[in-house]
């Protein structure tokens, strides 16, 4: 068995991985232990109110790269541990049986060399799911630089693989983690996909990376704006196939003078979630969202925001309008809008049946009419102000130098 | 007129087929504060009247007996009512009518076949299973709606070789899994004779609990919404201890420890504010 010790050292900055998702594998058990369950599963969460759903943890924290943000610096004072294939796997199976998690994701510093840590990596879960039978899910880190053979491999056993952009730009990614190019990131990002379609294309038999690839990014500790990070992010989902972008908020855990000192606002990382969901699920392109060198406004949501802009499409009526413009309402999402489509072909939907069917109507209601009535703000310059103050505000916080423009000049007192 | 009925199958179709035509009619399941001079009956399970309407009810809606199923799992006082009212609709329109999200009998029976299944879809992930000296997992679980038997398939099928015992303390049943078959049964209480390192794996589990917590991102509401209290009791990894041994700060994110400014790299080398 692991020692409590080891398991916190290697824990510790696993933890700003944000990726958790078990969902998108339907591996079958083999007369071992485990399978996946398509739709994902969370198991617990923890009180900053993130699910617990895989073991999340690194083989090593000893790296050879000094990437600034990062724990696991070279250059940060911090104790360093290894643990061993075999440790993992006891912990992983034992961990499983009792239903505490979902299955691994397993990370790693770079240790000695990509290669070596590569290596290693495929090792232990090659381990897994032939010693030790285990069928359940596998979320395997890439690293860079690793030999591109290596790297096939893995995605024979794992489940998902992640290479984590990090940062948005290669200028930032030159700046704060030399050691990585987005090069290095992206063209294992790219092979995985080719292999992919190609092992699809053919029907082979195993199984090929079946819940697909995801990235990471930091948002915060870098100048980039959300324009540019969602241009990225849309490219990212159209070219390279990703199943899902993570964003997550810079917290600062080394100090550097590279980086800024404070927390990035979590309703910024908010904000880049929902604008993903309308890029993935709602029919958005990046370009009606918001222009590249721009963020997303803190007040009202992307979808109220470009509603706002788009007065001339609304109010729809909702027993008449299409799917695709239900999806475009701000406040109706996909189930409601499919509540919406069966149920309107029984009858005419009004207000009182929306409200019963629990279709939300806070911030809709300006944007649609039921039966011809409407019941939203008649003035339309008063509609973002009633949307925004049913927003929670973000409370008080520390400027930080990427804010704004205004914010840089009240810090440096420059005009 | 109240029909009681035992909250089987059985006697829900039987109490259905005498209560259809009656416009007052109220099926239930649990116990009802009668009204002065208001009439009640008994209704025992009728296999045979069950038999028919099972039958007639699947040709009108092929899929409707999985719905009863779940409707009469649930914990709601007026369960029997709200899948009356379902059941006496199909009857009327002579269809499905699971898509007429307007009519105020499906919206409450989808709404009450949600939240079952909701919870049953929860269990599968906050179940916590011990392991007993013998090798066999043994979980106790309190749920609001009677789902330990609809989780059985789902952990027969990544647990294929390990017997199981999914043991729900407040109906006094249990799902078992013995390695060959899946069963339901009564069970008061259970003796657990605990495999000699469970209790180090479960001082992990909560050690790894703790430390994939981000203290500076305090969010207990969140947690709680997902993951509400009454589920906590079983989960050795003590969420309510997390939440009370977080170390003491403002209530907002951004103002934690983390984030507090600090004499600091990039501020340090630029110049001082200047003041008017």
């Amino acid at each position: 068995m692991i020692s409590e010790t080891i398991l916190h050292i290697l824990t510790e900055s696993a933890k700003y991985d944000v990726s958790c998702s078990s969902s998108g594998s339907g591996r079958k058990n083999e007369g071992g232990i485990g399978n996946g369950m398509p739709d994902g599963c969370c198991h617990s969460f923890t009180p900053d109110g993130r699910c617990v759903s895989l073991l999340k943890i690194l083989l090593s924290n000893d790296c050879i790269f000094d990437c600034k943000y990062c724990m696991s610096r070279r250059s940060h004072d911090v104790p360093r541990a290894s643990a061993t294939p075999e440790e993992i796997c006891e912990l992983t199976v034992d961990f499983y049986k009792r239903n505490y998690i979902e299955g691994l994701f397993l990370s790693s510093a770079v240790h000695v060399s990509p290669d070596f840590t590569m290596e290693q990596l495929v090792r232990t879960v090659k381990l897994l799911r032939e010693r030790y039978n285990f069928h359940g899910y596998v979320h395997l880190k890439g690293i860079p630089k690793a030999d591109p053979l290596l790297v096939s491999e893995a995605a024979r056993y794992a489940d998902r693989m992640s290479y984590n952009m990090e940062l948005p730009s290669e200028k930032s990614l030159k700046l704060l983690a030399p050691q990585k190019s987005k090069e290095s990131l992206l063209l294992p990002m790219k092979q995985l996909q080719r292999e992919r379609t190609v092992f699809r294309a053919e029907k082979r038999k195993g199984f090929f990376l079946p819940a697909g690839q995801t990235t990471q990014m930091i948002v915060g500790a870098s100048p980039e704006r959300d324009g540019q990070i969602l241009r990225l992010t849309q490219s990212l989902y159209r070219v390279t196939g990703l199943k899902r972008v993570y964003y997550s908020s810079y917290t600062p855990v080394v100090e550097d003078a590279l980086l800024p000192a404070v927390q990035s606002p979590a309703l910024r990382e908010h904000r880049l979630y929902q604008a993903d969901w309308l890029l993935r699920f709602y029919g958005f392109d990046v370009e009606e969202l918001v222009p590249e060198g721009e963020d997303l406004p803190l007040d009202v949501d992307p979808k109220c925001a470009w509603a706002l802009r788009n007065l001339q499409y609304f109010p729809v009526e909702v027993n008449r309008a299409p799917l695709e413009m239900l999806l475009r309402v701000p406040g109706i999402g996909g189930k409601s809008a499919q509540k919406i489509l069966s149920a309107r072909r029984y009858t005419s939907l009004t207000f009182e049946h929306l409200k019963k069917m629990r279709v939300v109507l806070k911030r809709a209601r300006h944007f649609i009419t039921a039966g011809g009535k409407f019941l939203g703000e008649k003035n339309l310059l008063a509609v973002r102000g009633l949307l925004a103050a049913d927003e929670t505000p973000e409370p008080p916080r520390q400027l930080s130098l990427f804010d704004t423009p205004a914010a840089r000049s009240a810090l440096t007192g420059e005009l | 007129m109240i029909y009681f009925f035992d909250g089987s199958k059985e006697a829900f179709l039987t109490a259905f087929l005498l209560a259809y035509r009656d416009k007052d009619a109220l099926l239930t399941a649990g116990s009802h504060q009668l009204a002065l001079g208001q009439k009640s009956i008994f209704v025992p399970a009728d296999p045979e009247k069950a038999r028919r309407c099972e039958t007639r009810f699947t040709e009108l809606d092929k899929t409707c007996m999985r719905d009863l199923s779940l409707l009469l799992r649930s914990g709601e006082e007026m369960r029997g009512q709200i899948a009356f009212r379902y059941f006496r609709l199909i009857a009327e329109r002579q269809r499905a009518v699971r898509n007429e999200l307007a009519e105020d009998a499906v919206t409450e029976a989808s709404e009450c076949i949600r939240r079952v299944t909701l919870e049953a879809h929860r269990l599968k992930g906050f179940v916590r299973f011990m392991e007993c000296a013998s090798g066999a997992l043994y979980a106790p679980i309190s749920p609001d709606n009677d789902v330990s038997d609809l989780l059985l398939p789902h952990f027969r099928g990544r647990l294929p070789h390990i017997p199981f015992v999914l043991h729900d303390v407040r109906r006094a049943k249990a799902a078992v899994w013995d390695g060959t078959h899946s069963f339901s049964a009564p069970l008061e209480k259970a003796e657990v004779i605990l495999a000699a390192d469970e209790t180090a794996w479960q001082s992990l589990w909560r050690q790894y609990y703790a430390s994939v917590n981000i203290p500076s991102r305090k969010r207990i509401r969140q947690m709680k919404g997902y993951m509400p209290v009454r589920y906590w009791k079983f989960m050795p990894e003590n969420p309510a201890a997390a939440v009370e041994n977080l170390p003491p700060q403002p209530a907002s994110p951004s103002e934690s420890k983390d984030a507090a400014p600090r004499p600091h790299g990039s501020f340090r080398s630029l110049p001082e504010p200047r003041r008017p």
